[in-house]
């Protein structure tokens, strides 16, 4: 009898130990894989602006665009991974001491944020961590994404070093804090304002949108972009199927980026044993995001359509589609996703009359996609899901829920976190020489004086060459 | 330089930090130099790129 039970305590033990093996080697899967789904969206905004670049800037368009990718990726892993950590608590704490759930301040950071000392062990190939190279890498991607999302409107007149500087402001400073302050459970906005922003609406969206705003006011429209008396004229890019393909393919890259906004159950770093959660720990599964981001990206689609009878815009409507639901795509119901997907989509082209008649060049309608209709998205939340616990149940009992005045307040905040970081810098840089391409290489074509390759070699010609 | 651990039999019994791909040894000063070195050519080739341009505006 006792040597049965020895037997079966063993034989329990192995199943536990392959259970927990199982569950390591899936999670880390699970993360990684959103990370090469990232990419596609950088494959597609690669698509979209050289497609919606004319022909004599179309490879210069290319190059600032891998600039951005490459730039803020390794300066997420110098730096940005750093603000993520060090900051949820900060400025309410000044110290930027660790909030409630001690996953957050400076000396949580310099502990596992830095690529040197002792920290370094989080930061490169480590046997006995199956989840810090994974969340980074997802993080790092994130980052790059919202870098890439400001490049659009800045093409065909902005220097590439200039632009890569501001760029890695963006991904990695402005978005670090925004998610420290709105994407962790011990974000201030979360614990004091119940902020609720799942598929970051405000925090990457709005952030990224903004900050091309500020960027945009000091860089000023393209050559010919508008007429002595203040009227735009249309400067079609080259090509329109490779920017509707590119919108599509951002759209396939969305998927790993709202996967990766899961934290998964049963590892030491999960919020429960047994249930899949945001990462502010409320529950939530996979199966939502394949209602709701479906939804979402037709709604958009429709109500782009019923506008303006145009692909690229109703691409770009499918795009803000799923913004406009990102932050309650964990909670929102089917029909309301629809709904409000196709309203995102019916005010997007008017909203972006209304601020190109402002005088502002925004090339791909990039402010307004992503700035106008995160910050729409995120007060929505705030009409629609107000009540909800904006925390897991181990959280505080005096955890504020989402409210209307909350996601308010996260969205001034969010508006705040890029528009200034993107004026500033993008000043910085325009009084170094270093943000405006001179008006006369604009004209001339930018790939002519400064990229060695051609686009299309033997197949296209420019009017500009042409003449 | 070098590996702290003769195979990667040690490696599985080593204590705290199992660092298996970087060869630089575990806890030690040569991440931090390895980081410097990242980023001093970062700067640089922003630095030298930004050089360049401006020659092509000229």
């Amino acid at each position: 009898m006792e040597d049965q039970i020895l037997a079966l305590t063993a034989e329990v033990a192995a199943i536990k130990g392959a259970a927990e093996v199982t569950n390591r080697m899936f999670a880390e899967a699970y993360y990684y894989i959103t990370i090469p789904l990232m990419v596609l969206i950088h494959a597609g905004f690669l698509l979209y602006e050289m497609g919606a670049t004319r022909l004599q800037n179309v490879l210069s368009s290319g190059v600032k665009n891998l600039l951005a990718f490459a730039f803020t990726i390794a300066a997420w892993y110098l730096f940005g991974w750093w603000f993520y950590w060090a900051l949820p608590t900060w400025p309410l704490d000044l110290a930027a001491g660790a909030g409630y759930m001690e996953i957050s301040g400076l000396e949580y950071a310099n502990s596992i944020a830095w690529a040197w000392g002792d920290s370094a062990q989080y930061m490169g190939p480590n046997m006995g961590d199956n989840a810090s190279g994974v969340f980074w890498g997802a993080f790092a991607l994130f980052a790059a994404t919202t870098a890439s999302i400001a490049s659009g409107a800045l093409i065909e007149r902005i220097q590439t070093v200039g632009f890569v500087i501001c760029a890695v402001v963006l991904g990695t400073a402005a978005w670090g804090i925004a998610a420290a302050w709105g994407w962790h459970a011990d974000g201030w906005l979360v614990t004091e304002f119940g902020y609720h922003d799942f598929g970051a609406a405000g925090l990457v969206h709005a952030v990224a949108g903004f900050f091309a705003l500020g960027v945009l006011l000091n860089l000023g429209p393209r050559v010919g972009k508008f007429n002595a008396d203040g009227s735009a004229n249309h400067l079609a890019g080259h090509n329109m199927p490779l920017t509707v393909t590119g919108l599509m393919l951002i759209i396939v890259g969305f998927f790993g980026f709202l996967m990766a906004c899961i934290i998964l159950p049963g590892e030491g770093w999960s919020w429960y044993g047994d249930r899949a959660t945001t990462i502010y720990g409320t529950p939530m599964t996979l199966s939502a995001l394949a209602f709701n981001v479906p939804l979402a990206a037709a709604g958009g689609i429709i109500g782009a359509w019923v506008m303006t009878r145009d692909p690229f815009w109703m691409m770009s409507g499918c795009l803000a589609g799923i913004i406009s639901v990102a932050s309650g795509l964990d909670v929102y119901f089917g029909s309301t996703v629809i709904a409000v997907s196709m309203l995102a989509g019916i005010i997007l082209k008017p909203c972006a009359d209304w601020l190109e008649g402002l005088g502002i060049d925004d090339a791909v309608g990039c402010v307004t996609v992503h700035g106008t209709i995160g910050l729409f998205g995120v007060v929505m939340l705030g009409i629609l899901g107000s009540g909800v616990p904006g925390l897991g149940a181990f959280a505080p009992e005096d955890t504020v829920a989402i409210s209307l005045f909350g996601q308010i307040v996260g969205a001034v905040v969010m508006f705040l976190l890029g528009f200034v970081p993107g004026y500033v810098v993008s000043w910085i840089v325009n009084k170094a020489g270093m943000l405006r391409i001179p008006d006369a290489v604009q004209i001339k074509g930018l790939d002519a004086v400064k990229v060695p390759a051609q686009a299309y070699p033997q197949g296209m010609t420019s009017p500009e060459s042409e003449s | 330089m070098g590996y702290f651990a003769e195979s990667f039999a040690e490696l599985y019994n080593a204590d705290g930090w199992m660092d298996m791909g970087m060869y630089i040894g575990a806890g030690s000063s040569a991440a931090g130099w390895w980081t410097v070195i990242a980023t001093v050519m970062l700067v640089g080739v922003l630095v030298k790129g930004n050089t360049d341009e401006q020659d092509h505006y000229k």
